[in-house]
């Protein structure tokens, strides 16, 4: 018994004869080990994954709503609530067969035609889904198990869109959830998935609820990332929002929390000191650091000017800047794809990852007729990575001798305003950073920011025009192996490098840490809560 | 007395016109897009468009307005959070508890404390308790509340291990798992207002102990306690009480940078969450609460003068 249970139980012995035996009823060590303390990298702030596309609605989701396949640690969509699945000759028409035991936690069957209406509610608002939407001839229930989708060209991708987890992901709900509006919230939290959400006990911005579905039937396979049996051994999962990490931080050591998905690198040492915490890499597939620069405005509507920052820039700096010197944390990246996965592809990156160029850069401003219009570089303060990579940023433009109208606002207000297409003196913008999860960009699928098609789309803010981008891009969607893949990738990847398109800054990873009592914690690009014991 | 209660009740309503007009007003100017937010990184321009218009927020300043400003006056309904989707009251109510128990707790905590010091800094002037009070005054208002936070949480929490380093339990589960988790930041955000009580107590008592009818008091031979206590106390109160009214609106600052550091899910955080996310409808809410009762403890405050000092009239 440790100091603070002693001081415990001997005040409420005291408290209990003061407060006339209004003392809380004390959970037992075995319903301790059955409710697992998770602090979350952000406030789960609203819970409907189709609507609101952040990356901690989706990992709290998974929990609640199943998906038809799941992405293994391999990138390979695998059969999820699916028990077999057909597609026609000319790949036009696809079959797909539910798996028996499958129940909404109202208790109600999941039937086809609530993946029907799952589906056509993703389609709306995801970028793979969209462009199965366009493609969409017939979607329909057959029976209770069986949906016929029938398409007006192939879609090799068709399993990658269903299982990917870059969101949003498609979830399944019921029928009557699932027809609300793409554009509006749901109201009601009913899935078919391991845990049931507890709406009594959701109070956003302090902590979210859930409790175990007893009539869930996971696969009969081992877990891996989000394929196979997802075995919950917890009763409740509680999600604990704390917003500053130094709590955080101390909640882990003194053993109030059990897991913490994202601890500030600045705390690893300390929590690595500690015998009874685990630190070790979240996820593998990291981060990759960005800027964008606007194609529509002087200067960067100049390819010369573009290649000018891009032959400066020093990744390193912004690695140390945003991750420190820790050199298994972060590396250099000559590519706007997920380092590490079966398909990626730096051609053309060494104009990244080679030596800089400090005077190549002027005397290409200088051939570009740059004659010193400020370039109004948004920064977001409150957004820790992305103050750091404005910094050095300002740094390297002055260095190379551009002039500066550095931003400094929050990441709500980049929100909005990365989205004008104003000239940067009227409201609009030069340049702003961020970053991309290394699960969306490890392939064109759901990695809208690679994307180059223009003003009229498809592309990010900064609308970079580049039709070799596009011809990679589209190669890739019609690939048929992983060589095919590959090489449309190195094609997307050459041309992104020699238009600059956009300049990635680096590829980064984080930590996650946990109480050594936990068992069977695993990395990903989300954190999976199947397979995890507390002894 | 009556009408005065009832005049200041009716001027409550129009000051919160005004408040609920320029908090309105100011979110509308203010740059940052909650569509852009809900939307989420990877949002195309067209989806975040999409949700602005869903939300509402294309519409002109005076339809946005009239609908919100209606549906309080008619309803009572402070509208609905872009975000959660949950009524905006029903938020505030979720969270008033671990603020308001932060705030009783701390303000009790600060006058038990503080006048005490304030009174004995006074008798004792020039001494060593005097000095004593004047330094941990200026200890009081020099260091940050997170400062001290960080500091109680690392020695009472992690190093001897007494208390728990954040959270909040409700007094609903027992009386001691309530206070346990806000002793530390009762302490934290109490010590500024221990430091501010203390010093316009010492003041005041200062100034009233020099008075002739004190000196006659103790002429009389009356003793030192009801001397302090009940002559010179009574009739330096009214500063103290107007210190103690301006360190509740005080307080609700204090009280975000307490709840940040030891993660109390209360009022303080969900302002700064809201504000954050940009979600107009909470931030209307929670000002408009925190208006109301700031006109209703200023109100209890003048109401306070009368009882401690029989020459007051309204």
């Amino acid at each position: 018994m440790d100091r603070r249970k002693f001081l415990k139980s001997s005040l409420s012995v005291g408290a209990v004869a003061a407060s006339g035996g209004l003392a809380a009823p004390a959970l037992s060590q075995g319903a301790a080990a059955k409710t697992l303390k998770f602090v979350p990298q952000a406030n789960l702030a609203n819970f409907d994954p189709v609507w609101g596309t952040q990356y901690v609605v989706r990992n709290a989701s998974q929990l609640v709503w199943d998906t038809l396949y799941g992405l293994n640690s391999k990138l390979e969509p695998k059969r999820q609530m699916v028990a077999s699945e057909e597609v026609s000759a000319d790949g036009l028409t696809w079959t797909f067969k539910l798996r028996d035991g499958l129940k909404f936690h109202d208790g109600e069957k999941v039937l086809a035609k609530d993946v029907v209406a799952s589906i056509t509610r993703w389609t709306s608002r995801d970028a793979m889904g969209q462009m199965l939407k366009a493609i969409n001839k017939e979607l329909t229930a057959v029976d209770d198990t069986t949906i016929k989708w029938v398409l007006a060209k192939p879609y090799p991708k068709m399993l990658y869109a269903l299982g990917k987890v870059g969101t949003p992901c498609c979830f399944i709900m019921p029928e009557r959830i699932a027809k609300t509006d793409p554009f509006k919230q749901i109201e009601e939290y009913i899935g078919s998935g391991p845990m049931k959400f507890v709406r009594a006990d959701w109070k956003p911005g302090a902590i979210a609820a859930f409790e175990k579905f007893g009539d869930y039937a996971p696969r009969n396979e081992p877990s891996d990332w989000w394929a196979g049996g997802k075995v919950m051994s917890f009763d409740r999962v509680e999600w604990i929002i704390m917003p500053d990490p130094a709590t955080a931080s101390a909640a882990l050591q003194s053993g109030e929390i059990d897991w913490w998905e994202t601890p500030l690198t600045d705390l690893v040492p300390v929590l690595k000191r500690n015998r009874n915490i685990k630190v070790d890499i979240a996820d593998p597939l990291g981060n990759i650091g960005s800027f964008r620069l606007n194609h529509l405005h002087p200067p960067f509507n100049d390819v010369k000017v573009r290649r000018a920052v891009q032959m400066a820039l020093s990744q390193e700096d912004y690695m140390r800047a945003m991750s420190g010197s820790d050199t298994a944390l972060w590396s250099k990246l000559g590519s706007v794809f997920t380092p590490g996965t079966a398909t990626f592809s730096d051609a053309g990156g060494e104009v990244l990852t080679g030596p800089r160029n400090i005077d190549g850069a002027k005397k290409l401003l200088a051939e570009a007729g740059y004659s010193g219009q400020p370039v109004t570089c948004l920064v977001a303060q409150d957004q820790p990575p992305l103050k750091a990579m404005g910094e050095v940023t300002a740094d390297l433009l002055k260095k190379i001798g551009m002039t500066v109208d550095f931003v400094a606002t929050d990441w709500g207000t980049v929100g909005q305003r990365r989205a004008s297409k104003n000239p940067p003196g009227q409201g609009g913008w030069g340049m702003f950073h961020t970053w991309h999860a290394g699960a969306d960009a490890a392939n064109p699928a759901g990695h809208i920011a690679c994307r180059a098609g223009g003003e009229k789309g498809p592309a990010w803010f900064g609308w970079p025009d580049d039709p070799k981008v596009e011809e990679g891009v589209a190669q890739w969607f019609d690939a048929k192996s992983p060589e095919e893949e590959k090489a449309a990738m190195a094609v997307a990847n050459k041309a992104s490098m020699e238009s600059v398109t956009w300049i990635p800054t680096g590829f980064y990873k984080s930590f996650q840490a946990w109480r050594s009592n936990l068992e069977g914690v695993s990395d990903g690009p989300l954190p999976w809560f199947w397979g995890v014991k507390k002894s | 007395m009556l009408t005065y209660i009832v005049r200041r009740l009716l001027s409550t309503v129009m000051v919160m016109a005004i408040v609920a007009l320029f908090v309105f007003s100011l979110l509308y100017i203010a740059p940052g897009d909650p569509a852009a937010v809900i939307a989420g990184e990877q949002a195309s321009p067209e989806d975040v468009e999409k949700i602005r218009t869903a939300l509402g927020l294309d519409r002109p300043f005076v339809v946005r307005f009239t609908e919100w400003a209606w549906q309080i006056v008619r309803y009572q309904n402070l509208g609905t959070s872009m975000f959660t989707g949950l009524p905006v009251t029903e938020l505030i109510v979720q969270r008033i508890e671990p603020t308001l128990s932060l705030a009783v707790l701390t303000l009790i905590v600060a006058i038990v404390i503080a006048v005490p010091m304030g009174i004995v800094a006074a008798w004792q002037a020039g001494g060593w308790i005097d000095r004593f009070v004047m330094a941990f005054a200026v200890a009081g208002f020099s260091v940050p509340v997170f400062v001290v936070g960080y500091l109680l949480s690392y020695f009472f929490a992690l190093y001897l291990e007494w208390l728990p380093t954040q959270g909040y339990t409700p007094i609903s589960r027992g009386l001691w798992p309530w206070l346990e988790n806000l002793i530390l930041p009762t302490i934290a955000l109490g010590f500024v207002y221990i430091a501010l009580i203390a010093r316009i107590t010492r003041a005041t008592m200062l100034e009233v102990l020099s008075q002739d009818y004190v000196r006659t008091a103790k002429a009389k031979g009356v003793g030192q306690g009801s001397i302090l206590f009940l002559h010179a106390l009574k009739n330096a109160a009214v500063p103290i009480v107007t210190v103690i009214g301006i360190g509740v609106a005080l307080l609700i600052g204090g009280a975000v940078v307490t709840e940040s550091v030891f993660a109390i899910p209360g009022l303080g955080r969900l302002t700064i969450d809201a504000i954050v996310r940009r979600d107009y409808p909470v931030i209307q809410g929670i000002v408009l609460m925190f208006s109301f009762v700031y006109v209703i403890v200023n109100l209890c405050v003048d109401l306070a003068y009368t009882a401690l000092d029989p020459r007051i009239r309204y």
